[in-house]
């Protein structure tokens, strides 16, 4: 069964045709990765995936269940889990309290109950907090849990955001270039922490990715995007040898090329 | 969860990390016997003041003093929306006002006991603080600021009017509780609201709720993210406050066991205003001072200048009008050297307290120091 199925879904802003019919679906366990050149659509169908758009037309499913029509944190609590490409974490608070506002949903108690002061909700705290350790430990962030996140560098954020993510038990994880800002090893390294994140959280990932080598390396199916529609689909090697994919990135560069390889 | 990812993952990343680490193997700085007993000293003394000057006191200035306590109770409710949610409320003056002819109303006009009077004024003080937060849900920044104004306007114009409600310009009584008649136990009565509210205040923020508002308040996208529902929270917040202006409100009506409407005219909202941000926003001690400061200092004003010191030629400054001016003039003071108001600098004292160092510096293994100021997050 997929988890992820967006079926045709279109979205217009003003003149713009940011999404146009993109269909695209991921496997339980598929790591499925989705690129394209700038401004070709990737974060704008991942608005539509999480909810942040509505499309003018076509419909998302998840687990089976449309979903087109349910709000973020509807489909954060169905197991959606998303990062930012500018990083998505609240910058004046600490790692700890970061990865705690992301259990939101996990507290087992009421926002009342909580602001009452119910003898539960103490118990209930420090789980939380348990797990929001435990699961730094697992990222590597054990020693920069009680640091604000505002002053931590780019890659150590990436890496928060990650961990926040996960925090809020997701089923489906999207990531929004989460290489980018890394240089080739640290993104090869990245590659193998996904493989076994995925393996530890059952996860399927659906994943915008510019490395190419890492999407060769970790990815099952890729999609391209280009001006808001599907170019090409299939696995990473078919994607990466098609021509018009080859044009599309390097665009009017790669037709002087074959122009000037041409005998006149 | 067996997971092992290697910290040395990145090459890049890994100096910070260290040098972080370095700092947290310094073992915690622990107070020793005589460092105990003279923080124990200071608390006791602050105990003191709380609790014993107002019984060696007369009854007109333990009323101004139940009033320094009521208005920390709204100057908390002002820092949930100003705060909590960064939205702007200058009407807060109808928010406490519906609250004191609330409760007012219920004791004279419908004969009902103090307790039952009050939990109406925090029913009623968390309806209307619900409309107004549906209202922000679409209008934000400036432009909700505008509407709060127009809010409290209106509530003066037209439902201050009311006759049955308010008695009108005559003012509706409002006699104090049985058991509390007597302005020093009604003092220890607002004593304990506030102590109530201050303890939900630290338990929402200690919780799920209060980490919500502030993913909320500081990106929106990233709290629905996490799950939290963004228009649900919002209107919490605005409840919360609501229910605590309301219970201010009511407080405020049978400490003075009289209200009359020209009470909450709008210089009492620019003086919550001015206590909250003063006091320090998001810092719980800082809004009590800060409110009870500028409760206070009317009366001490007008006491101190009245007792002797006659400059010739210069007119005293009449006591109503000591917070407008003194207001304005701490405000800059906090808005250019010290954003995070008077909870920023008796952090250090705070600090020193709960056994650490007597230290304004951010220091990471400090609980006390996440939220609040915003100083500390640019040196960061």
């Amino acid at each position: 069964m997929s988890v992820l199925e967006v079926e045709g879904c279109s979205i217009r802003f003003g003149g713009v045709q940011a999404a146009r019919n993109v269909s695209l679906r991921a496997g339980e366990w598929e790591i499925v990765g989705v690129i394209g050149p700038n401004g070709a659509g990737k974060t704008t169908t991942f608005n539509i995936i999480t909810g942040f758009y509505r499309p003018d037309s076509g419909r998302v499913r998840f687990k089976g269940r449309d979903i087109t029509k349910l709000e973020v944190h509807e489909r954060t609590a169905l197991g959606m889990g998303r990062t930012f490409q500018n990083v998505g974490l609240v910058k004046s608070a600490t790692v700890r309290e970061n990865l705690l506002t992301a259990q939101h949903l996990e507290a087992g108690y009421s926002a009342l109950a909580g602001m009452v002061g119910l003898p539960g909700t103490f118990a209930a705290e420090r789980r939380l907090r348990a797990r929001a350790d435990a699961l730094a430990g697992i990222l590597g962030l054990g020693d920069l849990l009680d640091t604000r996140v505002a002053g931590l560098p780019y890659g150590v954020l990436k890496r928060v955001e990650l961990g926040a993510v996960l925090a809020t038990d997701p089923d489906l994880l999207l990531l929004d270039e989460p290489t980018s800002g890394m240089g080739p090893e640290e993104a090869h390294t990245f590659g193998a922490t996904l493989l076994e994140l995925r393996r530890e959280f059952d996860l399927t990932v659906v994943m915008i990715e510019h490395h190419v080598p890492l999407v060769a390396q970790v990815c099952d199916y890729v999609y391209c995007l280009n001006f808001g529609e599907l170019l090409a689909e299939g696995t990473p090697d078919a994607v990466r040898s098609n021509p018009e994919v080859i044009r599309a990135y390097l665009g009017q560069e790669a037709e002087e090329v074959l122009q000037e390889s041409a005998p006149s | 969860m067996s997971l092992e990812i290697q910290p040395q993952a990145s090459p890049a990343v890994e100096p910070v990390a260290d040098s972080i680490a370095v700092e947290v193997v310094s073992p915690p700085f622990r107070p020793g016997l005589a460092g105990w007993v003279a923080r124990g000293v200071v608390m006791a003394a602050v105990a003191a003041v709380v609790f014993l000057v107002p019984t060696v006191r007369g009854n007109v200035e333990v009323h101004i003093y139940t009033q320094a306590v009521i208005y920390a109770i709204i100057g908390l409710s002002l820092n949930v929306l100003l705060g909590y949610t960064g939205q702007i409320s200058l009407g807060h003056q109808a928010f406490v006002g519906i609250g004191a002819f609330t409760s007012a109303y219920m004791v004279t006009v419908q004969g009902q006991p103090f307790l039952a009077a009050i939990g109406m004024a925090m029913v009623v003080g968390g309806i209307q603080a619900l409309v107004l937060g549906a209202v922000s849900l679409r209008i934000t920044g400036l432009y909700f600021a505008l509407v709060t104004l127009a809010y409290g306007t209106m509530a003066e114009e037209s439902l201050f009017n009311i006759q049955k409600l308010t008695g009108g310009s005559a003012g509706q009584p409002a006699p104090k509780p049985m058991w509390f008649t007597t302005d020093l136990r009604y003092y220890y009565l607002c004593l304990a609201f506030l102590t109530a509210v201050v303890w939900v205040d630290w338990r929402l923020m200690k919780t799920k709720g209060g980490r919500a508002l502030a993913a909320v308040r500081e990106n929106p996208r990233v709290a629905a993210t996490f799950g939290t529902d963004v228009k649900v929270y919002t209107l919490m917040a605005f409840v919360v406050a609501g229910v605590f202006a309301g219970l201010g409100g009511a407080l405020l009506a049978h400490n003075d066991t009289f209200v009359v409407r020209d009470l909450f005219n709008f210089q009492l909202a620019l003086v919550f205003v001015i206590m909250t941000v003063v006091g320090g926003l998001r810092n719980r001690t800082g809004v009590v001072i800060g409110s009870a400061f500028f409760s206070l200092v009317g009366y001490f004003f007008d006491k101190l200048f009245s007792g002797g010191l006659h400059v010739p030629g210069i007119k005293v400054l009449p006591k109503e009008y000591a917070p407008i001016v003194i207001g304005p003039m701490l405000l800059l003071f906090t808005l250019t050297r010290h954003p995070g108001g008077m909870g920023q600098r008796i952090r250090p004292i705070q600090r020193w307290l709960r056994g650490g160092r007597f230290s304004s510096r951010d220091t990471h293994d400090d609980p006390t120091s996440s939220g609040g100021e915003r100083v500390s997050d640019v040196r960061a």
